[in-house]
């Protein structure tokens, strides 16, 4: 007994399997029993772009929170526009799990998740606003400020524009103060909106 | 040297950029949003001089222009270089031994109630780097676990880079690496080699499997079973988010229901998964592999 | 004095939190999320305990409700009062926060007031109590 080494003993054969490592024969392993199995087809689609939607639908019925976070690493390693259109849906879920994976997965991937934006800021569900808002708050996209400058102007919902002030506490411009001053005006009344306006309006700083 | 008529007027004296209160708690929130470090007002002067090095460095402006460009960079370079910068990344032996201390007093007893005497425990250590903490550990297996007789223990230990893992199997020291080591234990596991070095015994070489491995590789990671233990420790904190992600889950695969695996002092699943449940024991915080996994 | 952990993932939100609850006399302290929060719970002294969280209900990683189960299943120092503080204030919202183990419930923007008044109540401080009601207009 003690330590022991023994040449190769960490290297685990890899066994041959029941099914093959193709496309459809991981896809049909994505409904294995066994979670370890589900889990490994779901990271080797992640070099399976065709494999977009398969992954996006079956984050929909998978209970597994390991297999979940595989499928979403998966979809950010795939990234591009079927990533984003499978993804998409998830902002309206009522499962937080589901939903902060696909903030985590649209927040990198700025291209193609921009087109999108404008609706999902006018969406008419004010917690699809929110999430929009918060994945703004970790995309690296030129138009993030402008964004979220509209929110101030526009939107009606105290916690969208909340939100949005806590974004533009870091990524705020001098271009964003006349937005700021609007928005303390909108919610005169408001403890919460009248300390984030401050905050951002010192974070930005003077030139 | 001649002086006097041809003296030469000096340039214009330019002042390093400022970084005012306001940028301070700005880049603060952000880095604690990031990484979870926190910089308080203490560290005024420890993060000031850095972020004026990084300005510099990319021939930003001024504070504003820099943050902005790191906020908004397409391949997390410069968040790279600034974790980079604002930590300590040196190794040398029993660094952090409190998590040493933790593996020989309560972890490795939790993983062995769960199996026979005489069967197999493992233990990874990523990234091995020179191999200090892979024979940290071998050495406080030796020396203060009660049990390491009745157990078969491997210790894995994995780099990306292969030259350091030559050096890891070479296995000379400077003094500075082994400054933290009981004297009895630097007399009995090492030889000196010249005048400010040591060489650590072929027998603690031999008890370290080393391989060359990449995280966020699937093909490296998963043939790596039945890990019943993972350092991985100042490792993750240098990944952008996905690859954190990434590591984090291949880790979970490799690891036994229950396994336990020790970040980097500073570092935390918070921001990388939530796949791990939190652990307090006396020596040190760890995460756990949930046993029903 | 009274220790209050303040859990939300916007900075901001803390922040504001943290400055009323500080104003009122109390200690704070912060985490971004629900694993955050229990590294903090988890890492005090064997003497020490927090007596009252804030806890927002929707964070990434960890929600609000998952901590406070987590939470609840910890030893006996660590359990105090939780105030959940959510957008939200539908039936199945107040539901889970009892499900959950939750003492208090404050609906987004919290007002000053508000906060101060659930806190000071829960944790059973009248002079705190007393003095936030003090310049209240009726």
């Amino acid at each position: 007994m003690g330590l022991k080494r023994q040449a190769d003993a960490a290297l685990h054969p890899v066994a041959t399997r029941d099914y093959t490592r193709d496309l459809p024969g991981l896809i049909a392993q994505m409904s294995d029993v066994e979670v370890a199995v589900r889990r490994w087809a779901v990271r080797d689609l992640g070099s399976h772009p065709e494999a977009a939607a398969a992954l996006g639908a079956r984050l929909v019925v998978e209970a597994d929170s390991s297999v979940r976070s595989a499928l979403f690493s998966s979809l950010a390693r795939l990234g591009g526009g079927d990533v984003v259109t499978a993804v998409l849906p998830l902002l309206r879920s009522e499962d937080p799990e589901l939903r902060n994976g696909a903030i985590e997965v649209l927040s990198g991937l700025p291209d193609a998740v921009a087109p999108h934006i404008d609706a999902l800021l006018c969406d008419g569900d004010s917690d699809v606003r929110i999430f929009t808002v918060n994945l703004l708050g970790d995309l690296h996209h030129i138009r993030v400020v402008a964004w979220l400058e509209r929110v101030l102007m526009h939107d009606a919902a105290v916690n969208v524009v909340g939100a949005a002030l806590e974004v533009l506490a870091e990524v705020g411009t001098d271009g964003s103060l006349p937005a700021l001053r609007a928005v303390a005006q909108r919610f005169p009344d408001d403890a919460f909106i009248g300390f984030a306006v401050a905050l951002a309006i010192e974070r930005i700083g003077t030139p | 040297m001649k002086t006097g008529s041809l003296a030469v007027k000096p340039g214009p004296v330019v002042a390093p950029p400022a970084i005012t209160d306001a940028d301070f708690r700005k880049f603060a929130e952000f880095f604690y949003r990031k990484t979870g470090i926190h910089f308080d007002d203490s560290k005024r002067y420890f993060v000031d001089k850095r972020l004026v090095e990084r300005i510099e460095s990319t021939g930003a402006e001024n504070f504003r222009a820099w943050f902005v460009a790191l906020r908004f960079e397409t391949d997390g370079a410069e968040l790279q270089q600034l974790v980079n910068i604002m930590t300590v990344n040196e190794t040398y032996f029993f660094r952090e031994a409190y998590q040493f201390d933790c593996l020989v007093n309560n972890m490795l007893d939790e993983v062995a109630a769960r199996k026979r005497p005489g069967s197999r425990i493992r233990i990874w250590s990523i990234p091995s780097s020179t191999g200090e903490e892979p024979y940290s550990i071998a050495i406080y297996l030796l020396e203060r676990w009660a049990k390491i007789d009745q157990y078969d223990v491997e210790i894995l230990s994995s780099d990306i880079d292969t030259s350091v893992l030559k050096a890891a199997q070479r296995g000379i020291y400077s003094q500075r690496s082994v400054g933290n080591l009981p004297p009895q234990y630097l007399k009995k596991y090492f030889t000196p080699n010249g005048d400010n070095e040591w060489r650590i015994s072929r027998d603690l070489v031999d008890s370290v499997e080393f391989s060359r491995v990449n995280l966020s590789e699937p093909t490296d990671t998963r043939r790596f079973r039945d890990i019943d233990v993972i350092f991985c420790r100042n490792l993750l904190i240098y990944f952008d988010d996905l690859s954190r992600r990434v590591a984090a889950e291949a880790m979970f695969d490799a690891m036994s229901p229950g396994g336990f695996i020790c970040l980097g002092h500073s570092e935390s699943m918070s921001r990388m998964s939530s796949l791990y449940t939190v652990r307090r024991f006396p020596d040190a915080m760890v995460y756990q592999k949930p046993l029903e996994a | 004095m009274y220790r209050i952990l303040v859990v939300d993932d916007a900075a901001t939100v803390r922040m504001y939190h943290r400055k009323l609850l500080s104003d009122a006399g109390w200690h704070t302290e912060e985490a971004l999320n629900g694993v955050e929060a229990l590294e903090c719970v988890h890492a005090q002294e064997s003497d020490e305990a927090f007596d009252l969280y804030v806890v927002d209900v929707n964070m990434p990683r960890m929600d609000g409700y998952s901590f406070v189960r987590e939470l609840r299943r910890l030893e006996l120092r660590h359990q105090a009062p939780v105030v959940m503080v959510s957008t939200e204030a539908q039936r199945q919202d107040v539901d889970a926060a009892l499900d959950a183990g939750a003492n208090g419930y404050l609906v987004k923007p919290a007002q000053p007031l508000d906060l101060v008044l659930s806190a000071a109540l829960l944790l059973g401080d009248r002079e705190a109590a007393r003095a936030a009601t003090q310049g209240v207009r009726t």
